[in-house]
């Protein structure tokens, strides 16, 4: 049950198509991306509350990393 | 002061010297932070997961990173930041509760928006902040078909406001006059009843703390951090009323 102040028909529309993220856990950090070739990915959001890995150079989004399923 | 021990075996040093190198970047240094932060952004998500579209805050991700900063002895504080518009009652209610019963010394700050679920949330931590620009809306929960293996009644949906009004006035200055109130007003919403709080307004009526920024957060946490007796735990319980609940 939602309380929330976006109309329902905005949250459950599936009208246009977002790239799907897969989650994934590098160096103990949870990341979401987007899967590319082979087990290349491309990181487009950390999951981590210790602020120190927002800051690391190998986790910055965009960056594409090697992952294994 | 904790220390963020990262393995430091040969790949890292030579990704270090690759990225000197490639990028003429140096890796800057491991950080010795005494918090952790909880960015709770998007849609808060609970018991259904909401089409991607969607930006959300799992319950799955908050839980166990909220139990492994309660165990783990080198964070010594927690800082929550709010930009939310709400989301499920169950998992923001969830994580409202765990924020609050945490031994550890927790700061809020509502930025940008703070709405509906994120209310509970944002009252949950030890002291709160929000910024100037930031809004908060109180509304009533909504009849929307949507409720998971429920009868949906008129008293169902009235049981799960007042569980949220309860845990707001629980843990803030609020009076539940004022917030019951604050949230069947008319004339301030376009087209629905509530009230949108912007800033100093939910200071005012006694929603939030204080009025401030990062750097105001951060200094309260790391001043709760030196000084644990600075910290007033929550523990304001009223005895339920006759006719509370119905």
């Amino acid at each position: 049950m939602l309380y929330t102040i976006v109309p329902y028909d905005d949250i459950f529309s599936e009208t246009d198509s977002i790239a799907n993220r897969q989650e994934i856990t590098i160096g103990g950090v949870i990341m979401q991306i987007e899967p590319g070739e082979g087990n290349l990915g491309k990181i487009s959001r950390l999951i981590s509350t210790n602020p120190q890995d927002y800051l690391n150079p190998r986790y910055q989004p965009g960056t594409i990393v090697f992952f294994t399923e | 002061m904790i220390q963020v021990n990262m393995p430091q075996n040969e790949q890292t040093t030579q990704s270090n010297l690759q990225n000197i190198r490639q990028l003429g970047q140096m890796n800057l240094p491991d950080g010795a932070l005494p918090f952790h932060v909880l960015p709770i952004i998007g849609q808060v998500e609970g018991h259904m997961v909401l089409p991607p579209r969607n930006k959300t805050t799992k319950y799955e991700h908050v839980i166990p990173q909220l139990v492994a900063i309660e165990q783990n002895p080198r964070i010594k504080g927690l800082l929550i930041i709010l930009n939310t518009v709400g989301g499920d009652i169950e998992a923001g209610l969830a994580i409202a509760e765990m924020i609050r019963t945490m031994s550890k010394p927790t700061v809020s700050l509502v930025l940008g928006g703070g709405h509906s679920i994120g209310t509970p949330i944002a009252v949950a931590a030890d002291y709160s902040y929000i910024c100037e620009t930031a809004t908060m809306t109180i509304h009533p929960v909504r009849l929307t078909g949507m409720v998971i293996g429920v009868p949906q009644t008129y008293d169902y949906l009235d049981k799960m406001q007042e569980r949220i009004l309860r845990f707001i006035v629980e843990n803030s200055r609020i009076p539940m006059e004022q917030l019951r109130e604050m949230m069947f007003r008319t004339g301030e919403l376009v087209r629905d009843v509530g009230t949108v709080l912007i800033g100093e307004d939910a200071v005012r009526c006694g929603l939030i703390d204080q009025i401030g920024g990062l750097g105001d957060a951060i200094e309260r946490l790391q001043s709760f951090i030196m000084n644990p007796h600075l910290v007033r735990k929550n523990t304001f319980r009223p005895l339920p009323q006759p006719g509370f609940y119905n």
